[in-house]
């Protein structure tokens, strides 16, 4: 056991000076008593790794940008680079995010590219490939790819089968598009119309029950 | 496939979520010593019992669209070795765990419990029959040994020594999982939509008058803040003191005052020791958290608890000293606990439960919200203190615990008491680095004539080198 002079206190532990004011410990008998709080090694500091990926992410980020302005002077190059960029920064936070959720990180990754596909394809001068190629194909992968993983993760029914259900619901959009007259082709829209379809029969025929059980504990008011 | 039942959590257990942080994680520890060191295997045995008696204590935490639930899980709790810091987190975002966790080190059992699920009243009934099924399984093993007829005999002296009655009702009214999870609120509401709607109107009233009165006056005073450096990795820094009850008592009682005020006004005094500018007319306010099972009856092993607020302002005109806090926070502890203030609060959990407003509320805007009011509750506050008691166990099981410790995670500077025979075990917790607060608090008690025995934690990467070489 150890003792402190200047605050009175006996101190457990191999404390060489004082946890309270820092003054060395007088030995007062050489067997230590232990201390009941073991010596526990700092934990992996996740912010500060976190921030030194993004400051090297974004210096290569400028630096492609500056060649590509003053060397390759193309805005399309540019237009091209930078999407790309905010598409691989979106995946990634929302996979980070929703790491522990396949089922929800799929429907957040649907809506999210989706929406930027669109608005890349606004941007471009409105050709509409995203209405007729990209959105739906993002939906019909997305489901399929939802099927895979749920059943290679093996997940609870109750844990993905309302995702399931939005993911199909999402994949009857291009529906929208092909009433307005949005596409050029009408093909993928009918193909994402028709896997979505087949998926709301399946849900409804064989997981009713647990759609009705998931949404009544989930919208509890 | 068995259907898995699950129950809304309570409005009240819903602002720990919304100010859990990185290190604040709203877990607290319960700790207590026994003779040898621990044999996990045993352990793990009487925790493997003793969960089948708590339901509560099955639930993980999901999230819905309005409101945060806990679902009945197939996890089983495995006991582990003390290898992460205390009070680390319990509870992340989207993982299916546990809400509690416990831990062993050298002689020492830990039970380590997310705010959501139970406060310390309610923690400390797991905590209690852990222990008991531990010494009881301890002692099974040892006569096992010596021969195996004394044991039988042994077993049978035993459960007579053991208060049965304590034990066995706590658990009846825990087997089901519906009851057990229910919010302790709620239960003594009666659960009737009658009882919500008169709660909401007379709640609503209450505060009206409340506000007027009281929010006026605390808009001149400055409550002082403990700032300070955090800890490298949001571990939060413990000092624990030990000592006997006894000295510390009679001082108390010295200044005509309880434990606990006692304590918590040797605190205040101490910060304004290390704090000159206190002197000059600044707040110094406490948090006091105050077990509702001893002014209401139940067995609810949720939290059931009420927050009262004391304060002391320095005058800079006027000498003060310990028994002026004293009497002034005593005051203030009585008026707070008057049966009719106790109500209103009661009341106004009631109707923050039942509001139909803030149930149609999306649940992340309710975080939201949550933590504002979190935000600027903390404004309102110095620091915390929270007085678990004395802890009394069964006599046959009594003499096989040494000590009991308790602590949780810190926002601010706080500190926690808990009590066993002639132990007294005060914790010390903060997110910061800085000792000089404590230091004074100790000296402080030193100077007095208490001999105190201290224990930390290293809390940076220069304290964990430095003792190795």
């Amino acid at each position: 056991m150890n003792y402190c002079q200047e605050c009175q206190v006996s101190v457990n532990g191999e404390w060489l000076s004082c946890p309270l004011c820092h003054q060395p410990l007088e030995k007062v008998s050489d067997m230590p008593t232990p201390n009941p709080y073991p010596d526990i090694p700092l934990r992996f500091n996740k912010q500060q790794v976190l921030r030194i990926l993004t400051s090297i992410s974004i210096a290569t980020i400028s630096i492609a940008l500056i060649i590509e302005l003053l060397f390759l002077r193309s805005p399309r190059g540019l237009n091209i680079i930078s999407f790309g960029i905010v598409s691989m920064w979106l995946v990634v936070l929302i996979i980070i995010r929703k790491r522990r959720n396949i089922a929800k990180s799929i429907v957040y990754l649907i809506i999210s590219l989706s929406l930027l596909s669109i608005y890349w394809d606004y941007v471009e001068g409105w050709s509409a490939w995203s209405t007729t190629h990209a959105v739906p194909m993002i939906c019909i992968f997305a489901l399929i790819a939802m099927y895979i993983a749920v059943r290679l993760v093996k997940i609870e029914v109750g844990d993905y089968i309302l995702y399931l259900l939005c993911a199909a619901l999402i994949g009857l959009i291009p529906a929208i598009f092909l009433f307005f007259n949005w596409v050029t082709d009408p093909v993928p829209a009918w193909l994402s119309i028709g896997l979505s379809t087949i998926m709301l029969i399946v849900t409804f025929i064989f997981y009713r029950g647990e759609v009705l059980r998931e949404l009544k504990k989930r919208m509890m008011v | 496939m068995k259907r898995k039942n699950w129950v809304r959590l309570d409005n009240a257990s819903n602002i720990f979520l919304a100010s859990v942080t990185d290190f604040d994680t709203k877990v607290f520890r319960l700790s207590a010593t026994l003779e040898e060191a621990i044999d996990p295997i045993l352990l793990q045995l009487a925790l493997d019992k003793n969960f089948e008696a708590y339901p509560l204590y099955r639930s993980v935490l999901r999230r819905g669209v309005f409101w945060y639930y806990l679902e009945e899980s197939d996890l089983k709790p495995q006991v582990q070795l003390d290898e992460q810091p205390p009070c680390s987190q319990l509870y992340h975002f989207d993982r299916k765990e546990l809400l509690f966790r416990v831990v062993y080190y050298q002689n020492r059992i830990h039970l380590e419990v997310f705010h959501a699920l139970s406060d310390g009243t309610g923690a400390m009934w797991f905590f209690e029959d852990l222990l008991s099924e531990y010494v009881f399984l301890q002692n099974d093993f040892v006569s096992a040994e010596i021969s195996k007829e004394s044991s039988q005999s042994e077993r049978v002296v035993d459960s007579e020594h053991t208060d049965s009655f304590i034990h066995h009702f706590r658990h009846k009214g825990q087997r089901s999982y519906a009851v057990a999870t229910q919010s302790a609120i709620r239960k003594l509401a009666g659960a009737s939509k009658t009882a919500g709607k008169f709660a909401l109107n007379y709640g609503k009233k209450a505060m009206q008058y409340e506000m007027t009165d009281k929010e006026k006056k605390k808009k001149r005073k400055k409550v002082y803040q403990i700032k300070g450096k955090r800890t490298i990795d949001n571990r939060t820094h413990v000092v624990e003191l030990n000592m006997s009850v006894q000295p510390v008592l009679k001082l108390a009682h010295e200044q005509n005052a309880s434990l606990t005020i006692y304590l918590t006004a040797l605190f205040i005094e101490a910060i304004r020791k290390t704090n000159p500018i206190v002197e000059d007319g600044m707040t110094i306010a406490v948090s006091v958290p105050v077990n509702l099972r001893q002014f209401y009856d139940s067995t609810s092993a949720r939290n059931f608890f009420s927050t009262t607020h004391l304060e002391y302002t320095y005058d800079p005109s006027e000498k003060t000293n310990l028994a002026v806090i004293c009497k002034t926070l005593k005051e203030q502890l009585q008026q707070q606990l008057s049966s009719n203030s106790l109500e209103t609060r009661l009341n106004k959990l009631i109707a923050y439960e039942f509001n139909p407003l803030t149930r149609v509320i999306f649940r992340p805007i309710k975080d939201g919200i949550l933590k504002i009011i979190n935000y600027f509750n903390n404004r309102r506050l110095t620091f915390a203190m929270s007085n678990l008691g004395s802890v009394h166990l069964p006599q046959s099981i009594d003499e096989k615990v040494h000590q009991f410790y308790f602590q949780t995670s810190a926002v601010r500077p706080q500190f926690c008491v808990i009590s066993h025979q002639d132990y007294l075990s005060i914790c010390l917790n903060s997110p910061f680095v800085e000792t000089t607060l404590y230091k004074q608090f100790v000296r402080d008690l030193t100077a007095l004539g208490v001999a105190i025995t201290i224990s930390a934690n290293k809390i940076d990467g220069l304290e964990l080198r430095g003792e190795q070489n």
